[in-house]
């Protein structure tokens, strides 16, 4: 089966049993791998609202055909039901464990029930075993690599939990490859639930390919593009991710203090320039990757990697914070303890607010770089004000009488981007499938960047069909598997025939595009009957009140319900947010 | 403007008496070694106000913002006060003595 190791396990650590799943051609079709394929099989298994930290709730390892081969890919994706969010949610991480358990001769992994005691699982050959590990349960995520890695060789890729995953923090992530996060949604927190400390992954088994001479071909031809394109052959690689700090900083929506302000006057001491100049080593890349937009760094103390975008602004100007050290040893302590930088950072800033208005009692003040590593690492052992921070902002700021003041969508922070600033990128946050994330349709790429074209970023006109097409691309590179930065280089042709070399599934660009609009409303389905509808889809009450008074994007409020019933319309759903029945059958679910 | 500026070179509209801010952030930077100069001059185009700003720092820079027929490449940005050029008149777009624009090369993330 070209692209495929041709073997999906599902394991029952209850029972400690272990079956192949059966997963034909036709269904691989229709929902490509990763993440369509994953929340295909999720929603099979766990149709209704299970508790995410159930022992019956299932964790699926997913890779996609695209992982493991030339064409950039080493990235996995984790599909689950959320414990932050309650929706369908899926966690995507690069690194090499994506290739790794391909390698180990497996497309995907389903996780049922609970281990009596701590295991972690090895792969290898096509078999999972699992091992006992009572010794590894406390340690660090570095520390559990590291000494899994002793058991198993040390070529294997090794994704785990830190003490937050294990103390079933909701924000929790999975580490692999040292610092490579599944991050959002608190798919970290369900392995804990499992008492799954690690999954290990090692092997050289080859995916075949359709085509090997056209598939030489186009990685060749795919390394002269990214290498000749200024975004992926010069700007990740020489300034990583944080480049945007003074780009969306220049635009008057750069989030400062939960979201009060637009404008961070200290922006440029932790912008990507900055991070370049002072703490970068090296750059680091996924498999295969000729990008390498990761940044390994170091403090006068520390060296890690990090920090990334939305990581410098969660820790920085989210909290008034412009000690770049600070940020980057608060990074540091997230992938040590596997925690989600970008809710832990919102979290902080929300209980500042809460804390400045005198909701909550305890003292969290603003710019308060000092005890930024305490409170992360008082959050993963949910110790002190710790055991408040690890509820996330939307359970925080409820329980403090401030719900507005939680900068979230369905129970997901929303990242570095304000949506008064750009109103797609507003429609994004509000529909995303899994909550406040700028990964469903990243509509910064034309309402900032100009890719692939300029747009207005403050009308609201055809924006609706944008977020929706963009939504159905992401849904299949997450699914393909492949890096979203080739965005920047390539475009759905590209795709399909990188689809076609590997797999020799002879896909049309409209055949794809129908598929990521299948998987997108496949996932839809499932929100819907986990009880989420129109009043959902919406923003936090200060986008719609409160205006900037200064900066580029002063006074300016977003417009959504417009866009919303436009949304809906161009979906093929009804004016509740619920797909209708002819929609459902034009995509065959 | 509404608000003071805490550095010259950080901040949208301030007065600058007779001169024009121009920042550079990102690749450029990093070559020309400076993150701003100030260009003398009043009801400018982006084009003249560039081809100054070579001629100050002493360097080329235009590769990183055009293409080979001079239009802006995918993915420049140049902000005039906060505005972005592609909505006005493009490399066409006036500027005045006491604006402020800022420059970035084609630049990804997220």
């Amino acid at each position: 089966m070209n692209g495929w190791m041709g073997r999906i396990v599902k394991f029952d650590l209850g029972r400690m049993t272990q079956e192949t799943v059966a997963v034909g051609d036709s269904i691989r079709r229709q929902y490509l791998g990763g993440r369509g394929l994953g929340v295909k099989l999720y929603s099979d298994l766990c149709p209704g609202a299970t508790d995410p930290l159930a022992d019956d709730n299932a964790l699926i390892f997913m890779t996609g055909p695209l992982t493991g081969t030339m064409m950039t890919s080493g990235r996995y994706q984790v599909i689950s039901r959320s414990p932050l969010t309650g929706t369908i949610c899926d966690s995507s991480s690069g690194g090499n464990f994506g290739a790794a358990l391909k390698g180990a001769g497996i497309d995907g992994l389903i996780i049922q029930g609970r281990a009596a005691k701590p295991v972690y699982l090895s792969v290898h050959d096509g078999q999972v075993e699992a091992h006992d590990a009572s010794a590894f349960w406390g340690l660090d995520t570095q520390q559990t690599q590291k000494g899994i890695q002793a058991e198993t060789g040390s070529k294997t890729s090794v994704a785990c939990i830190g003490p937050a995953g294990e103390n079933r923090v909701i924000f929790a992530a999975i580490m692999n490859d040292k610092d490579r996060a599944a991050g959002r949604g608190g798919m970290g927190a369900i392995m804990g639930s499992k008492n799954l400390k690690a999954i290990a992954a090692g092997g050289s088994q080859p995916v075949a390919v359709s085509d090997p001479e056209g598939y030489k071909a186009l990685a060749a031809r795919l390394d002269r593009i990214v290498d000749k394109n200024p975004v992926t052959g010069k700007s990740l690689q020489v300034l990583g991710t944080s480049v945007l700090v003074n780009i969306i900083n220049a635009h008057g929506m750069f989030p400062t203090e939960n979201f009060r302000r637009g404008v961070f006057n200290d922006a440029e001491g932790t912008s990507g320039e900055k991070i370049a100049e002072t703490l970068l080593q090296r750059q680091s890349s996924c498999y295969k990757c000729p990008i390498g937009c990761g940044r390994t760094t170091r403090t006068r103390d520390k060296n890690g990697e990090g920090p990334e975008y939305e990581t410098v602004w969660a820790f920085g100007a989210h909290l008034g914070i412009s000690d770049l050290t600070a940020i980057t040893e608060a990074n540091y302590a997230c992938n040590e303890l596997g925690l989600d930088t970008i809710t832990m950072g919102s979290t902080i800033g929300c209980a500042m607010e809460l804390s400045e208005t005198g909701a909550w009692k305890e003292s969290l003040r603003w710019g308060e770089a000092g005890k930024l590593r305490d409170w992360v690492m008082d959050t993963a052992y949910r110790r002190g004000i710790g055991a408040e921070l690890a509820l996330g902002s939307k359970r925080l700021a409820a329980k403090y009488g401030r719900p507005e003041l939680a900068m979230q969508v369905k129970g997901m922070e929303i990242p570095a981007y304000d949506p008064r600033g750009a109103q797609g990128m507003a429609l994004s946050y509000a529909t995303s499938n899994r909550g406040g994330c700028h990964m469903r349709a990243f509509m910064i790429a034309p309402e900032i960047l100009g890719h692939p074209v300029f747009l207005d970023r403050f009308s609201t006109a055809g924006k609706a069909e944008l977020v929706a097409l963009f939504q159905d691309v992401s849904a299949l590179v997450d699914s393909a598997v492949l890096c979203r930065f080739l965005q920047f280089a390539v475009g759905i042709s590209t795709f399909t025939e990188m689809l076609r070399v590997v797999t020799g599934w002879d896909f049309s660009d409209e055949e794809l595009m129908t598929i990521g609009r299948r998987i997108y409303t496949l996932e839809r389905l499932f929100n819907n009957r986990a009880g989420f509808g129109r009043g959902d889809d919406t923003l936090p009450p200060r986008f719609f009140n409160e205006e900037f008074q200064t900066g580029p994007s002063r006074h300016r409020l977003v417009q959504l319900e417009g866009m919303l019933d436009d949304y809906y319309a161009v979906r093929g759903w009804d004016s509740n947010g619920i797909p209708l029945p002819q929609t459902l059958a034009d995509l065959g679910l | 403007m509404a608000y003071r500026c805490r550095k010259r070179w950080r901040t949208w509209g301030c007065n600058l008496a007779g001169k024009i801010a121009v920042k550079f952030y990102g690749l450029m930077r990093r070559r020309l070694q400076t993150a701003a100069v100030e260009i003398a001059g009043d009801d400018l185009t982006i084009m003249t106000l560039l081809r100054l700003a070579e001629d100050k720092t002493g360097q080329s820079f235009l590769d990183e913002l055009l293409d080979k027929d001079k239009g802006l490449l995918t993915g420049t940005i140049i902000l005039v006060n906060g505005e972005n050029i592609r909505l006005g008149q493009g490399l066409q777009t006036r500027v005045k003595a006491g604006d402020s624009v800022a420059l970035f090369s084609p630049a990804g993330g997220g």
